[in-house]
C-alpha cells in the first residue's frame, strides 16, 4: 500500500521543535523559537468544507445551526461555520479529531484547494491594515465575523475572532496557489511587529480561550 | 474618482473587486416560441445609455453575489 504524503503549501524556514503526524500530514506543533507573538500559524491541514444549497435551512452540518445572515459566524463542536451569502457556508474544523466529509453532495471538501492560516496577537490589526483596505475593526460588527475581499490583493475569506479581553486573531483562507506569496507578504508586513511562525499548540491554546 | 459599488452582502467596496455583468435587460425571452431575431437582440443588442443605467455586477473578489445597481455612465459613479 502506498503511503500518501500531504504537504502544506506553506513553508517556514524556522526550525521545528516538535512535529506530529496527523492523518497524512506532518504538522509542526511547536517551533524552536516562537517568541512572544504575534504569530503566524499554518492550519492548512485542518479539514474545511464548502456547503452550498438553495435552501440552507434544511442543513445542520456537524450539529451546528447555520448563522442566519452573511458575515455571521458560529463556533460550535470545534467547527467554525461562516455564512458567506444566501446559498453558501464555509465550515472550518479548528481543533479535535478529524471529521469526515458528510455524504450529501451539497458538501465539498476545500482542504486541498485552499491554504489556511492564522495570525494571532495584539498586532494583528496593525499587520492587516498594511495588506487590506477592509475595516476589520468596525465597532458595529460583533466577533467572530467573516470578511470576504482582497487581502494582499488576493480574494480571501477572513474571520476575525478574539478571546474576551484577550488576544485577537484572524483566520484566513485563499486559493492554495497563493500560499507562498501570501506568507511572504504577511511576514514582510509583520516584520516590524516581530511576527514569528508558531505551531499548532499555540493555536489550540488560543481556540480553547475563545469559548 | 474611482468607482465604488455597494454589494448587498459586504457593503460599499472598491470597484476593482467586482465583475461587470452587462446592462439589465429584464427577463429573458420565452425559451420556446421566440424567434432567432428576438434572441439575437436580447443577447447582443445593448442600449448603451449615456447617463443612468441599470446594470448587473458580481462581487467577484468578495462574497460572489450577483446584484443589480444603477450607475451613471457619464461620471462612472454608482447612484445612491
Amino acid at each position: 500500500m502506498t503511503d500518501i504524503k500531504r504537504r502544506s503549501p506553506m513553508v517556514f524556514p524556522q526550525e521545528a521543535k516538535q512535529v506530529e503526524k496527523q492523518g497524512h500530514w506532518a504538522v509542526v506543533m511547536e517551533y524552536a523559537s516562537e517568541g512572544e507573538g504575534p504569530w503566524i500559524i499554518d492550519l492548512s491541514h485542518r479539514p474545511r468544507w464548502d456547503l452550498q444549497d438553495s435552501d440552507l435551512s434544511r442543513f445542520k452540518p456537524f450539529e451546528i445551526d447555520i448563522p442566519g445572515k452573511p458575515g455571521q459566524c458560529r463556533l460550535e463542536n470545534n467547527v467554525l461555520a461562516n455564512r458567506m451569502n444566501r446559498t453558501q457556508v464555509s465550515l472550518w474544523q479548528l481543533t479535535g479529531d478529524r471529521l469526515e466529509t458528510p455524504e450529501d453532495t451539497a458538501f465539498t471538501s476545500t482542504m486541498d484547494v485552499t491554504v489556511c492560516l492564522a495570525i494571532l496577537g495584539q498586532a494583528v490589526f496593525s499587520i492587516a491594515e498594511k495588506l487590506s483596505s477592509l475595516d476589520f475593526r468596525d465597532p458595529a460588527l460583533s466577533t467572530p465575523r467573516l470578511f470576504q475581499g482582497p487581502f494582499a490583493h488576493v480574494p480571501c475569506q477572513m474571520v476575525i475572532a478574539g478571546q474576551p479581553d484577550g488576544m485577537p486573531g484572524m483566520l484566513l483562507t485563499c486559493s492554495r496557489g497563493y500560499a507562498r506569496d501570501m506568507v511572504a507578504a504577511i511576514l514582510h508586513a509583520g516584520h516590524e511587529f516581530k511576527l514569528q511562525p508558531a505551531g499548532q499548540l499555540a493555536f489550540d491554546k488560543w481556540v480553547a480561550g475563545l469559548a | 474618482m474611482a468607482l465604488t459599488l455597494t454589494c448587498p452582502v459586504c457593503g460599499k467596496r472598491n470597484g476593482y473587486e467586482f465583475r461587470y455583468g452587462g446592462e439589465d435587460k429584464g427577463p429573458k425571452p420565452d425559451d420556446f416560441g421566440s424567434s432567432p431575431e428576438t434572441w439575437c437582440d436580447y443577447v447582443h443588442m445593448n442600449r448603451c445609455v449615456a447617463g443612468i443605467q441599470k446594470e448587473w455586477w458580481c462581487h467577484r473578489d468578495g462574497c460572489g453575489v450577483w446584484f443589480t445597481t444603477h450607475r451613471d455612465t457619464l461620471k462612472n459613479l454608482e447612484m445612491e
